[in-house]
């Protein structure tokens, strides 16, 4: 068989049975793969920044949570009404936990919690609150901003959809 | 040999059939969706929208509500019953402040609880720019309850969903 030959069987192969089904499989096995278990997404927003930034592409990688629960410093995609638009945040306490920000840093149960990947200045105060059962506690990363534009918040635990891939 | 060729252009035919089928057939949840397509289409705007489209599109999104629609959205100051009209003037109001709006729905799930009504969950992103020139972008939960009346699908009750509890 000439290369030529080759090439083109490879662009254009005979419509065999065996080739159709091989092509259906490979086509079903990929809409589950990516609609289900690995879902894309384009981050838009900078609440997140530096950690993730706006215009990335990423993976919502579902798994993690099936056998077990987020933990804190996780960060975790929160759905909506359905995985076609999510919010992308990072945990920072869980159920029956205390939160509360003094002057920018983050307080649980009254002890602070370093947060490494907040790198811009922040100055939010936020009085302490309780975290409901079955909700965690999500926030960005980017912290420069007003307290009343960021979006943060309670969520419950079947909103948590997966994790970032990478 | 011939059997499989047979399999290999019946179920082809039998699927592309039911696919024809549920598309030309007009369910009542594609009229449903096509209440939010509407809805969608007349909120938008775009820069070089004249005035005598910016009325028209007042009284087209008035015509897709029922004549008491009840709106529950608190960080809009959006809380109680409107009437169509009254509607139609804040739909006027809210899109003269934009040069520039694009309203999207995602993940749609509809129920029919009762005959002549549906319940629908949505993701609403709304993005664009304000006359003075700021960036928009708001995603929000929808509940909406849509009433069967004349024939018609109309929004009778709209309420945002607190994804994120502070």
């Amino acid at each position: 068989m000439t290369v030529h030959h080759k090439i083109r069987k490879f662009f254009f192969p005979s419509l065999t049975p065996k080739f159709v089904i091989r092509v259906s499989l490979i086509a079903l096995f990929a809409y589950l793969f990516f609609g289900y278990l690995c879902i894309p997404f384009t981050i838009q927003g900078i609440s997140m920044e530096p950690t993730y930034h706006h215009g990335g592409v990423n993976f919502c990688w579902r798994l993690p949570y099936l056998f077990s629960e987020p933990k804190r410093h996780d960060v975790v995609t929160v759905r909506f009404a359905g995985s076609k638009v999510m919010l992308l945040k990072r945990v920072v306490a869980r159920e029956g936990e205390q939160v509360e920000f003094r002057d920018g840093r983050l307080f649980v149960d009254g002890k602070e919690i370093e947060e490494p990947y907040v790198l811009y200045p922040c100055d939010w105060n936020l009085p302490p609150r309780q975290v409901e059962e079955d909700h965690i506690y999500v926030v960005g990363d980017n912290r420069n901003m007003p307290i009343e534009n960021h979006h943060f918040g309670q969520a419950t635990k079947n909103r948590i959809m997966g994790v970032p891939l990478w | 040999m011939v059997k499989i060729k047979y399999l290999l252009i019946g179920v082809p035919m039998v699927i592309i059939g039911i696919v024809v089928a549920i598309t030309l057939i007009p369910s009542e949840e594609k009229r449903v969706k096509k209440q939010f397509h509407l809805l969608s289409e007349w909120v938008s705007k775009s820069p070089e929208e004249n005035p005598f489209t910016m009325l028209q599109r007042m009284k087209d999104i008035g015509s897709l509500f029922d004549a008491q629609c009840e709106l529950k959205v608190p960080d809009q100051s959006l809380s109680g019953t409107y009437t169509r009209e009254e509607i139609s003037t804040y739909a006027g109001s809210a899109r003269s402040h934009a040069s520039q709006l694009d309203l999207k729905f995602y993940d749609l799930q509809i129920v029919f609880p009762g005959k002549e009504v549906a319940k629908v969950t949505v993701t609403a992103r709304l993005t664009g720019r304000t006359t003075a020139g700021e960036q928009m972008d708001e995603t929000r939960e929808l509940e909406c309850l849509l009433k069967k009346i004349e024939n018609k699908w109309l929004f009778s009750q709209i309420e945002a969903v607190e994804v994120l509890k502070k």
